[in-house]
């Protein structure tokens, strides 16, 4: 499905990626974060909550093979995606959360993705054969994370070098989304066009739903509006090139076509799914704005 | 009338340890002293940078002070040979803070010619009007709004522009990021339709002209006396008049502001952060100036806003000094990363432009551990005319004493002196105060009298000579009589932790004449939401009854100007128009 130079080249952009990530942050930005946690707790706990279990009921629904429910939970299990923070841009939502969230939920990757893995995959019962390593993912998020330090640590000696690591990374994250459509489709479009309904409506539901569910538990959680959105975007966008890397990694043949299939299909329709949330949320900021404008005359007070 | 006035302030220098006479510093044109103190800091510290420019994602660019030195010769060659500028002539400098502009104002100097500060957020009406006025025959400007030059350039006697980037001088891929970031992300580069010049172009011209005719040419007769800034303000009067400063006037103010700072100046060791932009005379005298002069490391700040631009700057560089406006130092203690982390290297911060909050100013200390003061100070004066010492008690609320060298009286509507601890007209007298408004006899004519300036500032003064401003003269709110001063009512609301930032005007009121409106904005890091009930019951513990806001409107920001002052004076014409509607 991916070639092996395909899957070196993947290899290689999530590596300048997480420097690029590594480079938008410093030790302060973590202690300056869990000064006030709430923000980052609650956006944690749609990461690392909703998501999977979102995946796994999502499987479980529409009955999907073996391969295809791995995929979906493994997808369901990733850190926040760093477009997140373009989208989040683009919709006039928080930045510093957006930003704060997306390298919170990666480091705790580590010990969190492993571990969620192996609970989602016996609830499902998958047979040995489809269940994903937790040495494998912990091996590949602790390699990534190498890259994170460089990139924190090049920042702090030169800022030049680092704001020009941060900004090829975060262009090479849409860029690799991009790499997928163009090389993958065209080669896989028959696959496409025989892919059945549900499939789609897992790769796509995933996110819409994530996004929703993140958006409904933070205003639970009492955050404003603009931070909910922020929180809703980071829920939905998961890091999807990095399961298509986990998965090549440990599958193989066509048992890695099937696996593979979800994680692809997610990242291609991430994209349109957060372009159009992105719009809607943008108009929402924006009528905020325009209505506490409004208020602004109905709050003159005549004390006498 | 001209009689010496009496100089209580003499007694508080001693305590401060502020020599009262000025000693001039030894140069005889500010062109000198760029080229003195760029040559003496090139060779005491070579790795050190003059300039830095800092833009909000950390990317930065910098010049050294020998590099300042020849760049500023290279663009007054420029000048002077390629363009054939004479010395007087007027050169328009338009740009926000970045390595062009010490390039070019510096340059300005060298050349002999007079330099026009000149905001670059400016509609074409007022630059033709500034421009104009001044008879400004060559125009540096940003390329971010290259698309006003039409229209402004049909009406004005400009004969040359020369465009400079806001990354001027920038590394190659850092520079090559920021421009395709503002060309094809946030789409701020308009197509240039008119004849031009880049800088670089214009300084390779220059330079090439200089081993004919070395700079010093250009400036060495240049003297104390001789005009060396146009600098523009809009007053309380509405058109816009260029105050005159000579280079007499601005060395010595370069004076009077270091005497404000010394106790806390090291030569050579200071990093200033420069977020007020160089075009206003404030950060002109103090940051690009004053700590040119000491060697010192400014650290420009395009925009600063919002206040989060600051951050990577901050980070990046060893900050140890602060000018700014009070807008600015609230906007900080409002920022989750500048609480948790103050500048550690920070040693001391001057606020100007307007009053500190003594809130703010409290805040600031316990949370740095650092002074600040207020100074205050004019355009018409270069700008400063008194300042609080950094050491000893700090008083909040005061624009100190005098400058040394300055005399200042508090007069009454008569022009009489009037008695310690009643609220008079602020006049000074001092090397720092201009010749006059340019081409404004009659203007000039209502502010000067025999030789003092009357500043439109109602103060009071202490025995020991420190002034506490009472407000502006057109500000004040007459309410059935009573004398109500905005900023002693601003100071009780900006008290509350959920106001971030507050503004008093008086409004018409068919009652009592006129009647006090607060504006405030909600503290969005306080949970409490601020209503105009709980500003009035605030303030009802605080005021007398006359002074209490009559109406209070929450507002999602103030209207500022480009330092970041709150301008009254916008509140009050949109309350014109709306009682002209209703």
């Amino acid at each position: 499905m991916l070639s092996e130079f395909e899957t070196k080249l993947l290899g290689m952009m999530m590596i300048v990626i997480m420097l690029g990530m590594g480079a938008s942050l410093t030790w302060r930005d973590f202690r300056i974060a869990f000064r006030k946690p709430k923000g980052v707790l609650v956006g944690l706990l749609c990461q690392y909550g909703i998501m999977p279990l979102l995946a796994f009921l999502l499987a479980r629904a529409l009955d999907l093979s073996p391969g295809l429910t791995v995929g979906l939970i493994l997808i369901g299990c990733m850190p926040g995606g760093t477009t997140s923070n373009i989208f989040t841009y683009f919709s006039k939502a928080v930045l510093a959360l957006s930003i704060m969230m997306t390298s919170v939920s990666s480091l705790v990757a580590l010990g969190m993705v492993p571990a969620l893995l192996e609970f989602y995959s016996q609830l499902a019962g998958l047979e040995s054969g489809f269940k994903i390593p937790a040495g494998n993912v912990a091996q590949v998020l602790f390699v990534l994370l190498i890259p994170t330090v460089i990139g924190m640590v090049l920042r702090k000696l030169n800022p030049n070098i680092g704001a020009t690591v941060e900004l090829v990374g975060g262009f090479l994250g849409v860029m690799v989304i991009l790499f997928l459509v163009v090389t993958w489709i065209p080669r896989n479009h028959l696959l496409l066009a025989s892919t059945p309904w549900y499939v789609f409506c897992a790769a796509i539901g995933l996110g819409v739903f994530g996004m929703a569910l993140g958006y409904g538990l933070a205003r639970v959680l009492r955050q404003d509006p603009n931070r909910s959105r922020t929180i809703a975007l980071e829920t939905g966008i998961q890091n999807g090139p990095l399961a298509v890397l986990i998965v090549t990694l440990t599958f193989t043949g066509p048992m890695q076509q099937e696996v593979l299939l979800i994680p692809v299909l997610y990242s291609l329709f991430i994209v349109i799914t957060s372009s159009i949330v992105t719009v809607f949320f943008r108009r929402k900021s924006q009528a905020e704005a325009l209505a506490r404008d409004r208020a602004k005359d109905g709050s003159v007070l005549a004390s006498s | 009338m001209t009689a010496s006035p009496s100089r209580p302030w003499h007694t508080s220098y001693e305590r401060a340890g502020i020599a009262p006479d000025l000693e001039p510093l030894p140069y005889r044109n500010l062109a000198h002293l760029v080229q003195a103190c760029c040559r003496q800091w090139a060779t005491e510290s070579r790795a050190r940078a003059a300039f830095s420019c800092v833009v909000p994602n950390g990317m930065n660019g910098r010049l050294g002070f020998a590099q300042v030195d020849e760049l500023s010769d290279a663009f007054a060659g420029y000048l002077r040979a390629v363009l054939g500028l004479q010395a007087g002539d007027r050169v328009a400098v338009q740009l926000p803070n970045s390595l062009g502009y010490p390039v070019a104002a510096l340059g300005v100097f060298k050349a002999g010619c007079v330099l026009v500060n000149t905001n670059p957020m400016y509609t074409e009406t007022e630059m033709i009007h500034q421009f104009n006025n001044a008879g400004v025959r060559v125009l540096v400007m940003v390329d971010m709004f290259a698309d006003k030059l039409p229209a402004v350039l049909a009406k004005t006697g400009v004969q040359q522009v020369v465009l400079a980037a806001v990354s001027e001088f920038f590394p190659a891929v850092p520079g090559a990021i920021v421009r395709g970031v503002q060309r094809y992300w946030s789409r701020v580069l308009p197509p240039v339709t008119v004849p031009h010049v880049r800088l670089q172009d214009a300084l390779a011209q220059g330079r090439a002209t200089l081993s004919r005719t070395p700079a010093v040419t250009y400036w060495d007769s240049i003297g104390r006396h001789d005009l060396a800034l146009l600098q523009y303000t809009g007053g309380t009067t509405g058109v816009s008049k260029g105050a005159m400063l000579t280079h007499d006037n601005l060395l010595h103010n370069i004076q009077q502001t270091r005497a404000m700072g010394q106790s806390h100046m090291v030569p050579g060791q200071e990093c200033v952060l420069t977020a007020l932009p160089l075009y206003h005379i404030f950060a002109f005298t103090a940051n690009l100036l004053g700590f040119l002069s000491i060697g010192g490391h400014n650290v420009l700040i395009p925009n600063p806003r919002p206040v989060q631009n600051l951050q990577r700057a901050m980070e990046n560089f060893p900050i140890t000094w602060m000018t700014g406006v009070n807008t600015l130092f609230n906007g900080l203690l409002n920022e989750e990363w500048f609480v948790a982390y103050p500048p550690k290297t920070l040693k001391a911060s001057i606020s100007g432009g307007t009053a500190l909050h003594t809130a703010v100013a409290q805040r600031w200390r316990e949370l740095t551990r650092t002074p600040i003061a207020e100074g205050y100070g004019l355009t018409e004066t270069s700008p400063v005319v008194s300042f609080n010492p950094l050491t000893g008690t700090p008083r909040d609320g005061s624009i100190g004493i005098p400058a040394p060298g300055t005399d200042v009286r508090l007069v009454d509507d008569a022009g009489q002196d009037v008695p310690a601890g009643t609220p008079g007209e602020i006049w000074v007298r001092g090397p720092q105060v201009m010749q006059g408004y340019w081409n404004a006899a009659q203007e000039t004519a209502q502010v000067m009298k025999d030789g003092w300036l009357a500043t439109g500032d109602v103060a009071v003064m202490d025995e020991s000579g420190f002034m506490r401003i009472v407000d502006r003269k057109k500000d004040m709110i007459l309410v059935s009589g009573f004398n109500v001063y905005p900023n002693e009512v601003e100071d009780v609301i900006a008290r509350m932790p959920s106001v971030l930032e507050v503004a008093v005007i008086g409004v018409p009121d068919a009652k009592t004449g006129e009647a006090v409106r607060a504006y405030v904005v909600q503290n969005p890091e306080h949970a409490q939401a601020v209503t105009p009930d709980a500003v009035l019951a605030h303030c009802q513990q605080h005021l007398a009854a006359y002074k209490l806001p009559k109406q209070v409107v929450v507002r999602d920001e103030l209207p500022k100007s480009p330092i970041g002052k709150v301008l009254r004076k916008d509140l009050r014409k949109a309350v014109a128009e709306e009682t002209r509607r209703a």
